[in-house]
């Protein structure tokens, strides 16, 4: 005989199923497959570049007579090809996380069957426990795409061979950075069901990561938006200042995207010498702390839905 | 007296409805407020940052003169007060056009989801008349809140630099204002003319965004991280030891790479916008203490580039007819 679904699967795999169905999604998701896809080809790019540009110059500076240094690139991991791909995990990744929470919730309350589904033989920490393992299927589903294409890109490249400790940092780099994805996914989950509109449920997470990507930064290490969304120069060292280094110290466990940068750079071997995260919880922590954080925020909200209300309230 | 000069025109009457709607409702305060402390911070961040340098060149100077050699040894740190505002317009760039995003959105769901667009249509009005006011209370808006911003900005530079901001300094901000305003109008008539005409306004203002990180963050970004210069720390002819003069040379072996990398930054608005504005207010090296005349005459490409932008989208929100199956809530 055989065994009927639990109601938890029931509900994360069709409610993955109607957001996938969601042009918007499927655009935002097709947008990051696609950056995903350009990162790899940036990285290559520029880091040719910069050797053309190294042969030209030693043949300049061995002309003029001048000492010739070591060339850059052989300083550099084959794993930092993919160093732009941190960018657009935090950018790309983190809005389509907050877009799929927001509407695998927001769907159901603007169709108004939140009533129906009150009427089934399950409580809301089922309906909770579905959507949260529905986002996280669709979070892995995109964090392992773009694992693919890492990969795919290495074995592609004859001159890039990563070793076996570097696939495993590339998988830890995909596992942090479906983390990262993670945390804002479960915030959009969570604003989705808790907001009493459809828009500030969407707004709310917006303005968090706006918040995190662009205003922590310049307080934690004084990093001007452009460069914060650059791998390299967010590396910048901080300004000698007492008050940087207190900043850095004191906010830098809540400036994620400074601990997804760091934790990025570290596993992908593009983190220079001498820099490290200076805030006092270590990255990876911090980052999995902030996801608990979310789940919380999450399933409070998920559990708090009232069954009885149809469409938003305004 | 005629009926005409005491009636006021249908678009006067909806741009005043809309910005009263706005300010009533408070999201134009609290977005603003928002962007004001983003700049704010950007602002107060890279002055204190100034001061650590200004810190570390005296106690360096301090140093070399107490064991009686010549400070000439160390650059002294440029201090253009305008230079402070580099982040804070960054802020304006990014946050002020996901701002225009909202608000352009906000405009035009407001009459969709209180089902008023086809009641406005049953009086006397033109399509166009409803959109042009609709528009300008939207860049009305905007008008008001950058001036709030970089007002704000500009009290706060001018107690914090020490010296005081000059009538030509206060003019370059001026011209700040303006073109910031034509920028995130850019951005508020795209994210306008989408939630009227989409079937689903949420919808809208998702592809908004995603034509804003295409625009704002990932164009510039690709063309960034295409620098070379951008791929070692510090710098790679920093790391060769390579002057100025001779980079200039080896780069000529790339010029078409650096054309590809160009036309990728060129086709952002936001890209025209940042390099108008740094020229202006002196943020990029080259541009530090040139006169406003000149600048603005090698500027002129950029600023063409963002009003036509405007315009185009300003016609086209005007041209566009309203289709009766988007009258109401989607």
């Amino acid at each position: 005989m055989e065994l009927a679904p639990s109601a938890t699967w029931l509900i994360a795999s069709q409610s993955a199923r109607f957001v996938l169905r969601e042009k918007t999604v499927a655009l935002l998701a097709a947008l990051f497959v696609t950056l995903v896809l350009i990162s790899a080809w940036l990285g290559w790019q520029a880091t040719a570049t910069v050797d053309r540009i190294y042969i030209d110059a030693a043949a300049f500076l061995q002309k003029s007579g001048q000492p010739v240094p070591s060339n850059p690139v052989l300083d550099i991991s084959p794993l930092s090809l993919m160093r732009n791909m941190s960018v657009y995990v935090a950018l790309i990744g983190a809005l389509s996380a907050i877009v799929i929470g927001n509407r695998l919730v927001g769907l159901d309350r603007k169709a108004g069957v939140l009533p129906l589904i009150g009427t089934r033989p399950f409580s809301r920490a089922t309906y909770a426990k579905g959507k949260i393992a529905a986002l996280g299927g669709l979070i892995l589903l995109l964090a392992l795409i773009a694992g693919v294409i890492a990969a795919a890109t290495f074995l592609l490249l004859p001159a890039v061979v990563p070793n076996a400790a570097q696939w495993a940092q590339l998988a830890g780099f995909i596992g942090v950075s479906a983390l990262y994805m993670a945390i804002f996914g479960l915030v959009g989950l969570g604003a989705g069901a808790a907001a009493r509109s459809e828009t500030v449920g969407l707004l709310v997470p917006v303005t968090l990561w706006l918040t995190l990507t662009f205003i922590f930064p310049q307080l934690t290490a004084n990093l001007n938006p452009t460069a914060a969304i650059n791998p390299i120069s967010a590396l910048a060292p901080l300004p000698e200042t007492p008050f940087f280094h207190a900043a850095a110290q004191f906010l830098g466990p809540f400036s994620l995207a400074d601990a997804y940068k760091f934790a990025s750079a570290g596993l992908l071997d593009y983190l220079p010498q001498g820099i490290a995260s200076p805030a006092f919880v270590p990255p990876l922590a911090d980052l999995m702390l902030a996801t608990l954080l979310a789940a919380t925020f999450a399933w409070r909200a998920l559990t708090r839905l009232s069954m009885a209300q149809g469409d938003y309230n305004v | 007296m005629s009926d005409a000069v005491l009636t006021p025109s249908p678009v006067r009457t909806i741009a005043a409805k809309d910005i009263r709607d706005a300010l009533r409702d408070r999201f134009i305060l609290i977005v603003t407020a928002f962007l004001g402390l983003a700049a704010t911070v950007a602002l107060v961040t890279g002055a204190i940052a100034l001061r650590g340098d200004v810190a570390t060149y005296e106690a360096a100077k301090a140093t070399l003169l107490a064991i009686g050699k010549s400070a000439d040894a160390i650059k002294a740190p440029e201090f253009y007060p305008l230079r402070l505002l580099r982040g804070a317009i960054e802020q304006i760039e990014i946050i002020g056009a996901a701002i225009a995003i909202l608000l352009g959105y906000r405009s035009a769901a407001s009459e969709r989801g209180r089902q008023t667009l086809a009641l406005i249509f049953t009086r006397p009005i033109r399509r166009w008349q409803f959109v042009a006011g609709k528009a300008l209370a939207g860049v009305g808006l905007l008008a008001g809140g950058l001036a709030l911003v970089l007002g704000g900005l500009t009290l706060v530079l001018h107690l914090m630099s020490g010296i005081g901001l000059t009538a030509d300094d206060l003019l370059r901000i001026a011209i700040v204002w303006g073109v910031a305003l034509t920028y995130t109008a850019c951005f508020f008539l795209f994210s306008f003319i989408l939630t009227l005409h989409m079937k689903q306004p949420s919808h809208a203002l998702l592809v908004a965004f995603a034509v804003w990180l295409l625009l704002v963050l990932i164009a510039p970004q690709i063309g960034d991280t295409l620098d070379p210069d951008n791929q070692v720390a510090g710098g790679v002819f920093k790391q060769l030891n390579i002057a100025k003069p001779d980079q200039v040379q080896i780069m000529k072996g790339f010029a078409t790479y650096e054309t590809l990398r160009d036309g990728i930054e060129q086709a952002s608005v936001t890209k025209h916008f940042e390099r108008f504005t740094f020229a202006v207010l002196g943020i990029k090296a080259t541009y530090a203490g040139m006169p406003l005349g000149a600048i603005l005459t090698e500027m002129l490409g950029n600023l063409v580039w963002i009003f036509l932008t405007a315009l185009g989208l300003g016609a086209l929100a005007l041209a566009l007819p309203i289709n009766p199956d988007r009258l109401s809530k989607a």
